[in-house]
């Protein structure tokens, strides 16, 4: 792939809102100064009592140190659980179909977006996994009608017969309200997010020399409420 | 054991508790505000991370913050959890009550759209004949925006439309880019003004109560701040009938406090203020405290592409920038089946397009988001919601927060009037965007639910009666002469305009009276 071509590329997939597009109108604050590195090392003539101290400091305060802390999902696989094992099958394919490897990037399966949906959807409140449940059964029911196979097994244009009669053009928040045709747009938008949010998609795109898709103003618990142990 | 008696107990850090701290202590007046959340620190509490080393890969948390919208698994933390501090509905009516505790509350992440208020809304029972005139008009108010314009520094451009009063701007004569030209001149056919918007530039990035009102409070040394306490109730001494301190809970260990005032303001945010007054029992003599609650209709809206900036043509001027298209409707003419109006955002955008815009999967999206990118041309609506005595909030005694405090039940719904207004302003989207030569790619005309919008208003509204009224025209208390209520729950009605530049000028003039009586010793 061309430089320029992957470039294009990235710049298309950089606007995609892989997380809430709508945020709070959130100001842009001042860009606080860089972090301080901690107490400047003291100069040799300072007093002896002065040098300990910041001997102490140093190390209360263990500047320099550099954990090279990694996420699982560079060497380890979700393990899949919640959905049966057709509903499952049926997911993978969606996932196969849907989010393909385009231009050098990884395809969903590479991503790991199905097993991550099993963990997301089995975590979810009930009416995310029932929207999930019956639209994956329903979609291997049609295969099953239409083509006497189950959707896992579909080829490519058999999967386009079933699933493109179901997308639909809409505004983000605003997802279609008929049940199945929801489920097919939610999923698909799922799958995507899943994947290009992923440590594997991030390394492909950094390793392109551009800044990875699904970056974001973190903010961490803020004092948060005490546990109570009585 | 302290205490003393505050001169002015200010209950929240917000865009009104700001303003109060700040116009009270530079009038001499000491001043002890309390907030329910901590301060943040900017550079400790946030950094840039990808979304793959959140646990849930950016999608939000399974079952949080199921009523905020806006929240996603990088900014969760800042708002309310919905455990901690629940509230009550009507499933078939549902509520988004999208709220902040943080120190400056919901000022520091607003959007910043900077409009005032025009007598199309104060006096709008006198325009249309439906609900209530406000106390006051644009006349009264007009030197308090100036003065909160100058403050916040309010970009804008003179339009001279009695719908959307001018300002004390600092004048935005910027160029129209070449696709919102085009907007402008469909609008100028189809009679529909488009004007430039209007936003709070603030300083450093950030026009918040915490950079542009407190820290001239502060540096007056006569306002004392305390977080991470929540305010219980208030009391009143029953010789007088005048509110006399309030009872709090310090956030973290649970102490119950106790402190002594002589004058209370609340600036709590609507829906709270009236809450603390409700489980107050306090300045309901009307019976209207907690009823007339109103927001704004947020989420009808269209996304479309300009033509002529796909393909990496949008470059040579056609994109970018925003516009506003003011109230039209009910102005000089009369809708069919609406009162009031709506406002329209109007955004040019030069960046990527949501995949969610295009029925397509795999090669054939990529394929449509590498040519549409950069091209994207959207509207989204501001609504006025009418205003009800049946829409309204009241305590649900069976529920209590965190802090053992008992929670408001919501009782609102959208009416037929809403759903009206959304059509009428997604189709003159869509009838603006063909006539410009846009392509109309999606359209939405169902409201968000009610609370969206966070620009809920009403509830311990003011007016001159104290039968129909909480407040006076000063924010005063008809009942309580020592009790003041800064924020938007005092509003009659909201109209479409973002209410901080109302909230804060409001809250400047009922703080200079405040003060003026407090000089005088009658209060």
């Amino acid at each position: 792939m061309s430089g320029m071509r992957r470039r294009d590329f990235v710049k298309s997939i950089m606007a995609v809102p892989v997380t809430a597009p709508y945020l709070l109108g959130e100001q842009a604050a001042t860009t606080p100064p860089p972090a301080q590195t901690g107490a400047a090392a003291p100069p040799s003539s300072q007093p002896a009592e002065t040098a300990a101290a910041a001997s102490q400091q140093r190390l209360l305060e263990p500047n320099g140190m550099q954990i090279a802390a990694s996420v699982p999902d560079q060497f380890a696989r979700t393990e899949a659980h919640y959905f049966s094992d057709t509903q499952y099958a049926t997911l993978r394919k969606m996932c196969e179909v849907m989010m393909p490897s385009l231009n050098g990037y990884p395809d969903a399966l590479q991503a790991g977006a199905p097993e991550f949906l099993d963990f997301l959807i089995g975590a979810s409140p009930p009416d995310r996994q029932q929207m999930y449940g019956s639209g994956l059964d329903r979609l291997n029911s049609e295969s099953q009608s239409r083509f006497r196979i189950p959707f896992a097994e579909v080829s490519a244009e058999q999967a386009d017969a079933l699933l493109r009669p179901w997308l639909r053009a809409w505004i983000p928040e605003h997802p279609p309200s008929e049940p199945y045709e929801r489920f097919i747009n939610l999923a698909h938008h799922d799958i995507r997010t899943a994947t290009m949010n992923s440590q594997v998609w991030s390394v492909a795109v950094t390793s392109g020399g551009d800044r990875p898709p699904g970056v974001g103003m973190y903010w961490s618990p803020i004092d948060p409420d005490i546990q109570r142990y009585v | 054991m302290a205490q003393e008696i505050v001169d002015v107990l200010i209950v929240g850090s917000g865009h009104s508790g700001g303003m109060a701290a700040r116009i009270l202590t530079e009038k001499g007046i000491s001043c002890l505000l309390l907030n329910a959340g901590p301060v943040v620190d900017f550079r400790k509490d946030r950094e840039l991370k990808p979304a793959y080393e959140l646990p849930y890969r950016g999608f939000n948390m399974p079952g949080r913050l199921p009523h905020v919208f806006q929240a996603d698994e990088f900014n969760a933390n800042v708002w309310v959890d919905e455990k901690e501090v629940p509230y009550t509905f009507n499933p078939q009516h549902p509520y988004n009550w999208v709220r902040v505790r943080l120190f400056g509350g919901r000022s520091l992440f607003w959007a910043r759209q900077s409009f005032r208020l025009s007598n199309y809304e104060f006096k709008a029972k006198d325009h249309d004949g439906f609900g209530d005139n406000w106390p006051i008009d644009l006349g009264d108010l007009a030197p308090y925006y100036s003065r909160v314009e100058a403050i916040f520094r309010v970009r804008g451009q003179a339009d001279h439309l009695p719908q959307y009063p001018d300002g004390n701007f600092v004048v935005d004569d910027s160029p129209w880019s070449g696709s919102m030209q085009r907007f402008v001149n469909a609008g100028t056919k189809l009679d529909v003004p488009v004007c430039k918007a209007r936003s709070a530039m603030g300083v450093d990035g950030l026009a918040s109560s915490i950079n542009l009102l407190l820290p001239d409070a502060f540096n007056t040394g006569r306002l004392t701040a305390i977080p991470n306490v929540v305010v219980r109730e208030l009391t009143v001494d029953r010789n007088t009938g005048l509110v006399n301190g309030a009872h709090f809970v310090d956030r973290h260990s649970r102490r119950e406090m106790y402190v002594q005032a002589r004058v209370v303001v609340l600036a709590a945010g609507t829906l709270e203020s009236t809450r603390l007054l409700l489980n107050s029992g306090l300045a309901n003599s009307s019976g209207v405290l907690g009823h007339y609650l109103t927001d704004q209709v947020y989420g009808p809206g269209i996304i479309c592409s300009v033509p002529e900036a796909r393909n990496g043509k949008g470059s040579n001027g056609i994109m970018g920038g925003s516009a506003l298209i003011p109230r039209f409707r009910n102005i000089n003419t009369k809708a069919k089946n609406f009162l009031r109006g709506y406002a329209l955002n109007c955004y040019s955008s030069p960046r990527g397009m949501s995949p969610s815009v295009f029925p397509a999967y795999g090669a054939e999206l990529q394929k449509k988001l590498d040519s549409y990118d950069g091209s994207g041309f959207g509207t989204s609506m501001m609504g006025e919601v009418l205003s009800y005595y049946k829409n309204h909030v009241s305590i649900n005694k069976n529920v209590v927060d965190a802090w053992g405090i008992p929670v408001l039940d919501v009782e609102t719904a959208y009416t037929d009037n809403e759903f009206n207004m959304a059509r009428d302003a997604v189709d003159v989207s869509v009838a603006m965007a063909e006539e410009a030569g846009f392509e109309v790619l999606c359209k939405n005309y169902e409201p968000n639910p009610p609370g969206y919008s966070i620009h809920e208003q009403g509830t311990c509204r003011m007016g001159d009666d104290p039968k129909t009224s909480v407040l006076n025209k000063w924010n005063q208390s008809h009942d309580i002469r020592n009790l003041f209520v800064v924020d938007a729950s005092s509003f009659v009605c909201g109209g479409w305009q973002n209410p901080t530049m109302t909230i804060l000028a409001l809250s400047m003039r009922a703080s200079e009276y405040l003060a003026e009586q407090m000089r005088q010793r009658n209060l």
